[in-house]
């Protein structure tokens, strides 16, 4: 082991729950010792990424202590802004860079520089100060980073080499990765690793947040495991399998799966002709990244096709593209054999598909409505220039009473339904009003075991009785194989599969989804 | 088609654009930050009262002690500019620090401004009736002045925003408040230092407009919309303060050629009113339409409310 | 509605704090409040502002912010200008019905509004340019335009002097008179005075009531109502479901306009008879206050003839309280700015969920 022992940063029993009932982190306790990599893995929702961002300030705790090694003492701080962090010597670097893009490499080092009066550089100092500094850094840690250069004109992996360089180069104690490797390429992160290990040896703490097994076996000192908001165990990295890791992951769902046997599908179901078709399908996601890289997809009446992957691989990238909600760069979607690909959402609508997206708030329902009238949108019953009302608050009474959403009424509004009882409320709509195809999303993220249960079997149904197409992924693994016919895995944009989720052994998929 | 190009032209030209130019100076520092201006006209407005109010009384003040009484229009400039400065701070800290509308917030301080400016001035309005003799002294060297006073304060933003730090913290408030903290920005005190500074900006340029400019001033001027013209030479400017030149410069002398114009040719008086207001609508059309905007963007969180903790699901 | 009423309460306060420093004894004020409720007067601004408030409502249900009311309220008042005094002119023998000609001022007027608004719509759709600074400078676009043509082609011949149109034929105008009576019971006499007001304008009075149906009727039941509720707070949902939303963005633009034309169109026939010159110096500002009125009924439209009136009342309150030589119209903006601004200050108690930690 290569640390000193001594806690650069300690948490303890700290607690995060956000507007909706939402617990981020239920009674979190961590040390995080000099000279040290330590490796936060946990599935997405587990509080890895409000953890740190709580070290960084963005988030202020509910409740809990944060404590900072000032001076060989270990002193309870109260960090309310990044600057604060930063003060401390604590850096957080995330997934997606936050940088500004309209400012040149110089500018944004000279922001952090002159809040930090770093070197005497104050607001009102030139930002040419600070150009011959960074290339000096540069030249330091082997990086090729022009200064001048405006970052939107970055690829991702320089922008990461820009965090990291304004990290170091404020000489951070403690850095925090968050899912950094994640979408670096190979070489890149080979360098990376390189650099970890010897800011290391120089006694820097550094907390790396992955889903990546390997990733984190590969430099970590010390893993620890996160779930639903707490902490299950924290072990060295010579002392524990990936296996007994994986399993701490993924856990319990285990044991779940064992105990709700999937119903058999019939044994050679006779599928429809082809209902939604993906070819050689390129994306690109919000910030100009290559999201989804080459895909191939077939789904077909009455069919479920399901994939599998850890958030971030492209999966809702493709799913927007599929009901035309994000234009792709290359390739082509067909929707019962029509080409829909750059036409836009209101075609596939038309054809009657429907779509549990995964921001269900921005994109799935307006909070501010009624149950009724975010019904009302995709039933879309009218006398011409008048909606019947009347069937639609039938419907909208029959549908809240199938799925049990508690709620009082249908002119309750969403806004002041629970979380789930919302998610109820956006799943529900798309799933029975499509009538040629369903794509979802995480169909039952935030919902409890038994809406979880009714959901998933209302899909089946209406795949098998009613012939639609579906096409889901979800992060839930279970969820994918419990209810489709045929598993994907999505992973770094590509799709691995098809694979059937009958014979193919569990590992086999957890293995292609953290590789 | 002959203008004559005299001294009296060329001051009016030149008090034209000092005017337009600063306001739209300050009110272009204001937004870089990230905070919407719909308050503008109204703080146009209510900078002229009370640089009226200001330049009377002093003057006034300055007489009975016996002094030479040529400092009253500066401080008349300063305290609007002052006046100015101090509703931006209010609005930089409440937009920040408050989930609550820009537009909103504008809109009302708009019709506040209207209405404060009127207070302001009336007064010395109904006693003195002419504030001609309260005004800059009508001379071309004062009229350059000021319009090099204005160039410079140009410069002056322009190396601040460009060339500084503080100025690279600004103008990330306003593209990405929340990467702007992350990088280690405060972005409320940010935002109220720049908000405080294109303010006073703004009230000094809006003083120029009754003592420079047009040297009248009665209450019912705050249905003149003048402060809508700035906001579009900041809007198709890009708020830059160096393109900023140019676009005020021509405007001022729409306005001034309008007015000539209508002198000279007949052109009737409320044509030449509306062709300010015209070309703004079609410059603001322009902008819109054509690879102009891609150039010359508005701050990426211009009047997006800065909201920290959202709900999940 | 407890924000609204606060909002109210802080609003006036403060003005009441202001005009205090301008010596204005805080009781003369309050009490020219209180009595401007029940004035006479305050019965035309409370159906003319109930008429844009929901007109504006349409908008602003979308969170489409028409603050072009003053031009469109203007614009629309052009065609029954030219259709009375030129087109159809009693004097030059009538060949069609007064009502027709009425009916043909008020379509012309609420059609012409709509496209003088869908062009602001189509702006702030197609261009993304906000549609607040584009109406505002839309409104001195119609104040100057309409000097020209007073000033021009439709320059009245028997104005003894003053610089405007014509008065309309008084056939055309919708006005009813009540007689003067003497009621020596001062309760009755009170009353049978807004009864003669309510009759003079009984036309605002149709109007009013037709626009708060229409509203009632759009919204509850036809699919463009529910789209543009959505619109007003989740466009991304709407275009979602494949709804096109900038068309849909330009027909409630117009809608509103519609509806904002036809009120002026009314105004025009009831009221005011003609056409002044510097219209921006004699306008009595509706389509600011409208806005005043469509905020603070939060946007519920049975709320809105309620806001009315105390805008109204507010206004007439203005106009009554003497600060030495200030016209009334000025104090308005004083205190629509001040009840204005404490509502968007605490809108947000509504919205979010406040958490006050030491």
């Amino acid at each position: 082991m290569h640390h000193d022992g001594r806690v650069a940063v300690s948490v303890k029993d700290l607690r995060k729950s956000f507007p909706g009932g939402v617990t981020a982190l239920d009674g979190v306790s961590l040390d995080i010792h000099f000279g040290e990599i330590l490796a936060l893995l946990g599935e997405n929702g587990s509080g890895k990424s409000t953890l740190v961002k709580v070290l960084y300030g963005i988030y202020a705790p509910d409740s809990g202590e944060v404590r900072v090694n000032i001076g060989g003492k270990l002193t309870r701080v109260l960090i309310n802004e990044p600057i604060e962090a930063m003060h401390y010597g604590i850096v957080l670097v995330s997934q997606v860079p936050q940088l500004i893009d309209k400012l040149s490499v110089a500018e944004n080092l000279a922001i952090t520089l002159s809040s930090l009066k770093w070197k005497g550089a104050t607001s009102l100092s030139g930002v040419s100060r600070v150009s011959s500094v960074i290339e000096k850094e540069c030249e330091r840690l082997g990086l090729k980073i022009d200064p001048n250069e405006k970052v939107y004109n970055l690829t991702y992996t320089l922008k990461q080499q820009v965090e990291l360089l304004r990290a170091l180069t404020i000489g951070a104690r403690v850095l925090l990765l968050d899912e950094v490797l994640t979408y670096l390429p190979t070489r890149e992160k080979k360098r990376f690793y390189d650099i970890l290990l010897k800011l290391r040896k120089e006694g820097r703490s550094i907390v790396l947040i992955t889903h990546k097994l390997p990733e984190a076996f590969e430099v970590s000192d010390r893993i620890a495991v996160m779930r639903n908001g707490k902490i299950l165990g924290v072990v060295n990295a010579g002392e524990i399998t990936l296996q007994e890791v994986r399993s701490m992951m993924f856990g319990a769902a285990v044991k779940l799966l064992i105990n709700d046997k999937t119903p058999s599908r019939k044994a050679g179901k006779t599928l429809g002709g082809e209902e939604i078709v993906v070819e050689q399908l390129h994306v690109k996601d919000d910030y100009g990244r290559d999201a989804v890289r080459g895909v191939n997809l077939v789904v077909r009446k009455g069919e479920i096709v399901g994939i599998a992957g850890v958030a971030g691989n492209g999966q809702r990238e493709l799913l927007e593209a599929v009901v035309g909600l994000r234009r792709p760069e290359r390739g082509i979607v067909r929707i019962a054999g029509l080409d829909i690909t750059k036409r836009g959402a209101r075609l596939a609508r038309s054809l009657g598909v429907s779509f549990i997206p995964d921001r269900p708030l921005e994109y799935g329902c307006s909070v501010d409505h009624s149950v009724l009238d975010n019904m009302a949108v995709p039933f879309s019953l009218t006398n011409g220039l008048l909606l019947r009302w009347g069937r639609l608050r039938e419907i909208a009474e029959k549908v809240i009473g199938e799925y049990q959403v508690v709620a009082p009424g249908v002119d309750a509004s969403l806004k002041s339904l629970s979380g789930g009882n919302i998610m109820k409320v956006v799943v529900s709509k798309e799933i029975e009003s499509a009538s040629r195809a369903i794509v979802a999303h995480n169909p039952t993220r935030a919902l409890d075991e038994v809406s979880a249960a009714f959901v998933r079997q209302r899909i089946r149904s209406r795949a098998e009785r009613d012939r639609l197409a579906v096409l889901m992924a979800s992060e839930d693994l279970d969820e994918v194989l419990r209810m489709s016919d045929v598993v994907y895995v999505a992973n770094s944009g590509r799709l691995y599969g098809p694979l059937d989720p009958e014979s193919t052994p569990r590992e086999e998929v957890e293995k292609l989804m953290v590789m | 088609m002959v203008v004559q190009v005299s001294p009296d032209f060329l001051m009016r030209l030149s008090a034209a654009f000092s005017t337009l130019y600063l306001v739209a100076l300050g009110h272009s520092l204001f937004e870089k930050s990230g905070l919407l201006n719909l308050a503008i006209d109204g703080l146009f407005f209510l900078s002229t009262g009370v640089s009226v109010f200001t330049a009377v009384t002093v003057h006034h003040a300055l007489v009975s002690v016996g002094v030479p009484t040529a400092l009253a229009p500066l401080l008349a400039t300063l305290m609007s500019g002052f006046a100015s400065m101090l509703i931006g701070l209010l609005m930089a800290w409440i937009l920040t620090n408050l989930p609550v509308s820009h537009a909103a917030v504008g809109f009302s301080l708009m019709f506040l401004g209207y209405g404060l400016g009127i207070l302001a001035g009336y007064r010395v309005r109904l006693e003195v009736g002419n504030i001609r003799p309260y005004a800059y002294p009508y001379e071309l060297p004062t009229y350059l002045a000021a319009t090099a006073a204005a160039v410079a304060a140009g410069l002056a933003v322009h190396y601040l925003l460009h060339r500084t730090c503080f100025g690279a913290a600004i103008r990330s408030c306003g593209e990405n408040p929340h990467a702007a903290a992350s990088l280690g920005v405060r972005v409320s005190r940010v935002r109220m230092a720049a908000g405080a500074l294109g303010l006073f900006a703004l009230g000094c340029g809006a003083s120029l407009f009754p003592l420079l400019w047009q040297r009248y001033w009665d209450i019912k001027t705050y249905i003149l919309g003048y402060g809508w013209f700035a906001f579009t030479i900041a809007l198709a400017s890009g708020r830059h303060p160096l393109l900023l030149i140019p676009f005020a410069a021509v405007f001022g002398g729409l306005i001034e050629f309008a007015t000539a114009l209508q002198a000279l040719y007949g052109l009737q008086v409320d044509v030449a009113k509306m062709i300010p207001f015209v070309v703004s609508l079609a410059l603001m059309v322009v902008y819109g339409a054509t690879r102009l905007r891609k150039v010359l963007e508005p701050p990426s969180s211009l009047g997006k409310t800065y909201y920290k903790e959202e709900r999940t699901v | 509605m407890v924000v609204s009423g606060l909002s109210l309460l802080l609003g006036l306060l403060i003005y009441v704090a202001i005009i205090g420093t301008f010596g204005v004894s805080p009781l003369d004020a309050l009490t020219s409040v209180a009595r401007a409720f029940v004035t006479p007067t305050v019965v035309k601004d409370l159906l003319v502002l109930s008429m844009l408030g929901y007109a504006l409502l349409v908008a602003f249900k979308a969170s489409l912010w028409n603050i072009g009311g003053e031009g469109q309220f203007y614009i629309s008042m052009l065609p029954g200008i030219v259709f009375t005094l030129y087109l159809f002119n009693p004097e030059q023998g009538g060949a069609i019905p007064p009502f027709a000609v009425v009916l043909l001022s008020v379509i012309g007027g609420s059609l012409l509004a709509a496209a003088w608004a869908a062009l602001a719509g189509a702006i702030k759709a197609y261009l993304q340019i906000d549609e607040v600074p584009v109406t505002v400078i839309m409104n001195y676009v119609v104040y100057y335009l309409l000097n020209f043509l007073v000033w021009g082609p439709l320059k009245g011949k028997r104005t003894y002097g003053y610089l405007r149109t014509d008065e309309i034929p008084s056939v055309y105008r919708l006005n009813f008179r009540l007689p003067m009576l003497y009621i020596s019971d001062p309760a009755l006499s009170f009353l049978y005075s807004i009864a003669r007001q309510v009759a003079y304008y009984s036309s605002f009075v149709v109007g009013a009531s037709l626009a708060a149906v229409f509203v009632w009727w759009v919204f509850k039941f036809t699919k463009l109502g529910l789209y543009i509720r959505i619109m007003g707070s989740n466009p991304n949902y709407l275009r979602a479901t494949g709804v096109n939303t900038r068309v849909l963005a330009v027909a409630t633009m117009a809608l509103s306009g519609a509806m904002v034309g036809f009120a002026g169109s009314l105004y025009l026939l009831t009221e005011l008879g003609r056409l002044p010159y510097e219209l921006e110096r004699q306008t009595a500002g509706y389509g600011y206050l409208a806005v005043l009125v469509a905020w603070l009924s939060l946007l519920d439209y049975r709320l809105v003839p309620l806001s009315a009136y105390i805008v109204s009342a507010l206004r007439n309150a203005g106009t009554t309280i003497q600060v030495a030589g200030l016209g009334g119209v000025e104090q308005t903006l004083i205190l629509i700015g001040s009840v204005l601004l404490v509502y968007s200050l605490t809108r947000f108690l509504i919205e979010y969920e406040v958490r006050v930690e030491w």
